[in-house]
């Protein structure tokens, strides 16, 4: 080897392990094409349509070129995104859990969306996006716009509800008649229960809304709901332990999910409760009818709403975030967002996206499709709250599992999650 | 004995040396020093001094994962070397069917966990799993394996026993296949029985054995995640929250590394005490 081949073979070795070094960040966009990566969550069928979007946006245009990378689910890829950041080594945006936006936001990680073209004019249906998903949301600078949005609402087995000659659940007490009524009791175990749902934050917030409460208070004091937070606790617990027709899901957070919906689908569970996000996967794998309704009332309808904002990460490089904001200013045109909403069950996020679902008669041919729309009349909003998913983590996630799995007195556990959410805040 | 140059031996040791000073201490130094401060990567860290130590000895945490992950260890390290020691009592013999055998439950050890937690999950479901219908066939009760939280440890243990047994088994047919067969034969003409055998000529003989078996494995269940990760996430009611999953719930879900680094620091302490008694406790078993 010459001594100029064998430069020339170092340099190609520094080369390939400094791409290696860099990793994901680091990919081949046809010439003249601006780069931008995305981390993204969705796993399944969600993915693949997300990956149909991205494909689509690349051949759309010849400006720009978006590369899309998995990173788990929305915990796994929070942790990657924040290590990233910190690291200097993130991706132009992602999607994060509306939860989490608050911290992101307070932590000044997030590109202020205000003077990007167009950014105060797009469409969007003010309960999923910042103004309305948030208690003053519309007061602060724009940090994120709504693609995957959702609310909780409930699954009914339909040939199981025909059968028992049974309506959807509209009150509590409906809800508790109809899964005592579905529940098949056999040697003194359930083999079929009325009801399932994940003990999760989320679905206990909807209860807490419907008891006409609310976890935080509009002056910032962590309330937990007070007297409607344990009514929200024991209906489950009556619903577990003395019914019997209530089925806690094993696992936590998505796992759990996951486990409800695989008892649907089933026959373990004739109604569950979880996310519009699973309505097309349980529409297309269920083999008995999915009717979808809305969530029972106690004092009056509640539903918080879920899913993910997309953010455009500060430190990423200007040109990056030009591309990412072309591609998401595309992605919230109405055909991308009926393409997304119509393939997933996440709720469509701009008005001309709903107009011109209703206007081709969609709702009428998928009134599945509709009812998490329905809901969004009694949307609950988030407090601004940076220290929001940590309250719901570390303080109240473990003890409503300890209420409805270990029959601890629902009361006490609130009142403590209450003083260790006052200390924590402090 | 003294170096002919004295930089040799430091040469020598200076790999290992460095490994240690790099991927140890280095570590452990940055984590005693970060656990003096609020911080979540993405924000300043705020200097808070012990508050993260005093949250986590006053709130119990810390408490309930070193429980936790010590009845944990417990359970699978006497569960792996019981099962693992009559299975080479049983199979420590000649021929191919013998040897097939033993590598059959070798097999478990060398497959990944995070296959061996997503295959029990789907044979320890409630209700559609293979264990509910076995024992629900035969008669027997079943439990909700890992839905119940005074039930889902031992679940986890059992799995992790599963996987570890092939391990023990192999090093104490090692072990007995170095036993000289005249002290069989001996004891044998001394008109010792099977068990008389065993209890002063195999166990003796082995115990070198069964403390390197019982020390790896400790090692190896007070470091379990991947089952927890995959099986429980550290549910139902943090009932299978053991030491590593503790620390990786506060810095990549709760964000906070401070006090995720000070549990690191305290999870080294509590190892350290827990290495120094198993230590003494050998050293008064050694003759003098």
């Amino acid at each position: 080897m010459t001594r100029s081949s064998r430069r020339q073979f170092l340099k190609a070795g520094a080369a390939a392990v400094g791409t290696a070094a860099l990793g994901c960040n680091t990919t081949n966009a046809p010439p003249g094409r601006k780069l931008a990566s995305l981390w993204f969550s969705y796993g399944g069928r969600n993915r693949r349509v997300l990956e149909q979007l991205v494909h689509r946006f690349n051949h759309s245009q010849s400006d720009h070129w978006i590369h899309a990378v998995y990173q788990g689910d929305y915990f796994e890829a929070l942790a990657k995104l924040r290590t990233a950041i910190a690291a200097k080594a993130g991706p132009a945006f992602s999607h994060v859990v509306g939860e989490v936006i608050t911290y992101l936001a307070g932590a000044d990680v997030l590109e202020k969306l205000d003077d990007y073209p167009g950014a105060r004019g797009l469409d969007v249906i003010p309960a999923l996006g910042q103004d309305g998903s948030w208690i003053g949301g519309d007061q602060r600078p724009l940090v994120a716009l709504p693609f995957n949005r959702s609310t909780p609402i409930a699954y009914l087995n339909g040939d199981l509800f025909d059968k028992a000659g049974l309506a959807p659940p509209t009150t509590w007490q409906e809800l508790r008649e109809a899964a005592r009524a579905l529940s098949v009791r056999s040697g003194g175990r359930t083999t079929r229960y009325g009801f399932g749902c994940p003990i999760d934050w989320w679905f206990w917030t909807a209860l807490v809304g419907q008891a006409g409460g609310q976890v935080v208070e509009p002056d910032g004091r962590v309330s937990l709901g007070g007297p409607a937070g344990v009514e929200a606790l024991e209906l489950w617990q009556h619903m577990v332990s003395q019914d019997h027709s209530m089925k806690p899901p094993p696992g936590r957070d998505y796992n759990a999910w996951e486990a409800t919906n695989q008892d649907y689908l089933a026959g373990r569970t004739a109604m569950i409760w979880t996310s519009t996000a699973f309505l097309k996967y349980l529409e297309d794998n269920a083999p008995f009818p999915v009717v979808a309704a809305p969530l029972p009332a106690r004092q009056r309808h509640a539903v918080p709403t879920g899913g993910t904002f997309w953010v455009i990460v500060k430190s990423a490089p200007a040109e990056q975030k030009q591309t990412a904001w072309a591609f998401l200013r595309w992605v919230l045109e109405p055909a991308q967002v009926i393409t997304w909403a119509t393939h997933t069950g996440y709720m469509p996020v701009t008005h001309a996206a709903v107009k011109r679902l209703d206007a081709e008669g969609y709702y009428q041919r998928h009134p599945n499709d509709h009812v998490a729309y329905e809901q969004l009349r009694v949307a609950m909003p988030w407090p601004w709250s940076a220290e929001l998913f940590r309250i719901q983590r570390e303080i109240v996630q473990p003890r409503l599992e300890s209420a409805v799995l270990s029959h601890k007195n629902a009361t006490e556990l609130l009142a403590q999650a209450r003083a260790q959410a006052k200390r924590s805040l402090q | 004995m003294r170096p002919r140059r004295p930089f040799d031996p430091w040469w020598m040791l200076a790999p290992t040396a460095i490994l240690l000073l790099v991927f140890f201490f280095w570590p452990l130094l940055s984590a005693v020093y970060r656990s003096l401060f609020a911080w979540d990567l993405l924000t300043p860290p705020r200097w808070v001094g012990l508050d993260n130590y005093r949250v986590l000895l006053s709130s119990g945490e810390i408490w309930h994962a070193f429980w936790t992950t010590l009845v944990f260890s417990i359970v699978v390290v006497i569960g792996s070397m019981a099962l693992g020691l009559g299975l080479a009592l049983v199979l420590n013999r000649r021929g191919a069917f013998f040897g097939f055998v033993r590598s059959a439950i070798f097999s478990a050890y060398v497959i990944s966990w995070v296959s061996v937690a997503l295959l029990f999950l789907w044979v320890l479901d409630a209700d559609a799993g293979v264990l509910t219908h076995v024992l629900r066939a035969i008669g027997l009760p079943t439990a909700n394996w890992l839905g119940d939280p005074h039930v889902a440890l031992y679940t986890l243990a059992g799995v992790t026993i599963w996987k570890i047994t092939g391990y023990a088994m192999v090093l104490f047919v090692a072990g007995m296949q170095d036993i000289p067969p005249s002290l069989y034969e001996a004891a044998s003409l001394d008109g010792a029985g099977r068990w008389q055998r065993f209890q002063n000529v195999t166990w003796p003989m082995l115990r070198p054995t069964a403390a390197f078996v019982g020390t790896t494995s400790l090692i190896l269940t007070f470091q379990v995640f991947d089952v927890v990760r995959v099986m429980t996430q550290g549910g139902p009611v943090r009932s299978t929250t053991v030491f590593v999953y503790a620390i990786y719930e506060q810095i990549f879900e709760n964000l906070r590394v401070g006090r995720a680094s000070a549990e690191v620091v305290l999870f080294f302490v509590l190892l350290l005490g827990l290495t120094l008694l198993q230590l003494w406790a050998w050293r008064r078993q050694e003759p003098t």
